[in-house]
């Protein structure tokens, strides 16, 4: 396997500073660690590191534009783990909406019978 | 959103006691999630869901209840292998919170452990999702279905 551990992208994506650089580079196009650290409220070096991360999970693409490094978005990559991320989230969209339509459809049979301490409306 | 959980919230119009039922027990859970369920929702049971034909690409995976308290919360572990036991680092905790909201009920759903248990995870749930899609999809045309699978048999 020559793909990055998968657990290491997770995590690398699970940080909010490092969404937020994604987001940047993907509105904005490549960047340098300078460059984006003058859009985020840390220093150059912390941004130097996210990208650092982003970049060993694969996420990045990098190349020399003077003494710095340019990044841009590997968007195989981080479309891959988008879809990933999404999918987990809907399928449980799926399963919710299949509980709620089942518990009402349980509570229309039964009717609202009172509980012990349920109000009563007037009709 | 943290990465490493999901959650989500739902408003239904049923009392706590009945969402409870439907989340938690084996025959009702069937109905909106595995094709088996074998556990009994006790505090530290050990069972199986199953999706799926195993011997066509389906799977089991093990189901341990943590907490039964009706009819506020239900929990579990699952993901782990049938014959393991459920720790940290080999499966997902869901939790479901319930809460009187006027006539119904707020259903909230959390589910940990994919930073603990890896991306593969993920993965696995997508089959699983594109398993109940299918079948949301293929179960009005059943017929059909079911004449599809006769001719592959």
């Amino acid at each position: 396997m020559t793909q990055p551990v998968d657990d290491d992208l997770w995590s690398a994506v699970g940080d909010p500073m490092r969404r937020r650089l994604l987001d940047l580079l993907l509105a904005e196009g490549p960047g340098t660690a300078t460059s984006l650290s003058e859009r985020v409220p840390v220093t150059r070096q912390a941004v130097s590191k996210h990208l650092g991360v982003l970049d060993r999970v694969g996420l990045l693409r990098v190349e020399a534009a003077g003494r710095e490094r340019r990044y841009r978005v590997d968007e195989a990559q981080l479309g891959r783990a988008v879809a990933q991320l999404n999918a987990v989230g809907a399928a449980w969209d799926g399963r919710l909406q299949r509980i709620k339509r089942i518990a009402e459809a349980v509570q229309r049979e039964r009717g609202r019978q009172a509980g012990p301490d349920e109000r009563r409306t007037k009709e | 959103m943290d990465l490493g959980s999901i959650e989500r919230e739902i408003y239904v119009d049923a009392t706590p006691e009945v969402v409870f039922e439907v989340v938690s027990s084996p025959e009702h859970i069937t109905g909106w999630w595995p094709d088996e369920a074998r556990y009994v929702a006790r505090p530290g049971s050990s069972g199986e869901i199953v999706f799926g034909d195993p011997a066509a690409g389906g799977g089991a995976t093990g189901f341990s209840v943590l907490e039964v308290y009706p009819p506020t919360t239900f929990s579990f572990r699952w993901t782990q292998a049938v014959d393991e036991e459920a720790t940290e680092g080999n499966s997902l905790l869901v939790t479901f919170s319930l809460t009187p909201a006027g006539e119904g009920t707020l259903l909230r759903m959390v589910e940990t452990g994919f930073r603990e248990r890896g991306w593969e995870q993920a993965v696995l749930e997508q089959q699983y999702r594109e398993h109940v899609a299918g079948w949301d999809h293929f179960l009005p045309r059943l017929p059909d279905y079911a004449a599809t699978l006769g001719a592959r048999a």
